[in-house]
């Protein structure tokens, strides 16, 4: 059953939230998703990015109180 | 967080012999020592390492210098406008950058052998651990570039 779990990278500078969640899935098995938090705003767009040239699926991302929540499903 | 395993470096040779798509490979000279400049070079090398993209570095002249076994980060690092905001935010450390896109990515690192010559120092005791694969020589490595795109920082 996919599972889903909750990186908080809150504080980390560019490009830290990126390669916390490229460790975070690369652990996952295929399906589960992972919350990525960041306050860096790079991580709006890097994230989104990252995932469509490597093939991994944005779930959802959203803007929360200062601060950005990309969810992103392992694919592969 | 450790991380277990490491793809086979097999992209860069198929990017080479025209088998795939595969994304060219880039080369970086990393020559100087100034901190902005290492992070850049970090920010670069990791990110397209694992992005599928095979990467290699050569690090020659005084930018070698701050890879010194041993050094703490206040020693490692000078240099460049923001070097006092990379201390003290929370600004990933340029040498674990670096080993996070060989531990993650497709991605060697090589220490210059003129350097390495005259500074009478050997890649497995005197360089950051379990960075470097080896020396080399600027035209071995200018040679590989060919293969691929090649910046200088």
């Amino acid at each position: 059953m996919a599972e889903r779990q909750t990186i908080d990278a809150r504080g980390a500078f560019c490009p830290g939230p990126l390669m916390e969640l490229i460790a975070a899935l690369k652990l996952a098995s295929v399906g589960d998703e992972v919350d990525i938090l960041s306050s860096d705003k790079g991580s709006a767009t890097d994230i989104p990015a990252w995932c469509a040239k490597v093939g991994h699926q944005v779930v959802e991302t959203g803007e929360r109180d200062g601060y950005w929540s990309v969810v992103v499903r392992k694919a592969k | 967080m450790k991380i277990e395993g490491k793809r086979p470096a097999k992209s860069r040779d198929r990017a080479i012999s025209g088998e795939s798509m595969s994304p060219k490979p880039l080369y970086i000279m990393l020559c100087s020592a100034e901190h902005e400049k290492i992070q850049l070079a970090a920010m670069i090398a990791s990110v397209a390492a694992v992005s599928d993209r095979p990467v290699e570095v050569f690090v020659t002249m005084n930018a070698l210098l701050p890879f010194e076994r041993g050094k703490s980060p206040a020693e490692r690092y000078h240099g460049g406008h923001f070097h006092d905001l990379f201390m003290t935010k929370n600004v990933p450390d340029a040498i674990d950058l670096f080993g996070q896109g060989k531990m993650l990515g497709e991605m060697k690192m090589w220490a210059c052998s003129l350097v390495l010559d005259l500074q009478h120092w050997e890649c497995d005791t005197h360089l950051t651990e379990d960075l470097f694969d080896g020396p080399m020589g600027l035209a071995k490595f200018l040679a590989d570039a060919e293969s691929g795109e090649l910046i200088t920082i």
